[in-house]
């Protein structure tokens, strides 16, 4: 069984992603969802670079940032076509 | 309707069905039953696959205990993560679209970003903290 504190840790995760909207992303919106990431690994990435010396950390955030940036273009390309720009 | 202590108890203990069993979950198409063929974890939190090949968050399978099981961001290696985004680029280089609710692709860039989400925010906060 778990302890209160785990259940409220657990609870404040179900928060924070879903206020995130990140639980279960809407299909309209794995694009804005993924920048939404990305933004956050950039501000934290800047972080690091700024005051931080741990390297595997920056390497990390910049691996994570890499994929997210290519996983946008791959969404991006497999969009349909928006009606009203048609 | 809340449930009792005894109740959570037993849905913990019972928690998460065997193998071969019989569950009941909400799809995009509303409430299913499907054989389970396997519970894996994620980066986050625990997925159901199906026989068919869906995968299924556990939030959505019938009688998931509140709050549900997350791992600790701590937990994950950099291994796992680095085979998480390979498999992800793999999947959308191989043209799989993650607009296909319920499918792999789907469900492991829902499990991505918000792995990368809670680590890099929470990151951030704590870093703020101790500065």
């Amino acid at each position: 069984m778990s302890r209160p504190d785990e259940e409220n840790e657990q609870q404040q995760v179900w928060r924070t992603l879903s206020e995130a909207g990140l639980v279960e992303i809407r299909l309209d919106e794995f694009a804005e969802r993924i920048r939404d990431v990305k933004r956050i690994v950039i501000v934290r990435l800047r972080e690091l670079l700024d005051v931080n010396n741990s390297v595997k950390e920056r390497e990390s955030a910049a691996c994570s940032l890499g994929t997210l940036k290519g996983l946008e273009l791959k969404v991006l390309a497999s969009q349909p076509p928006d009606p009203s720009e048609m | 309707m809340m449930k009792s202590t005894a109740e959570q108890l037993r849905s913990t203990a019972n928690w998460p069905p065997d193998v071969g069993e019989i569950i009941s979950f909400k799809s995009s198409n509303g409430p299913e039953t499907a054989m389970l063929k396997e519970v894996r974890w994620g980066l986050v939190w625990r997925d159901f696959i199906l026989e068919d090949g869906r995968v299924i968050p556990e939030h959505r399978v019938s009688g998931c205990p509140r709050p549900q099981a997350w791992r600790k961001i701590s937990e994950v290696t950099d291994r796992e993560r680095e085979e998480c985004e390979e498999r992800l680029l793999l999947m959308a280089g191989a043209g799989m679209d993650p607009r296909k609710r319920d499918q792999s692709f789907w469900a492991e860039l829902n499990q991505y970003l918000a792995y990368t989400y809670l680590r890099y925010k929470r990151a951030g906060s704590e870093a703020h903290v101790t500065e």
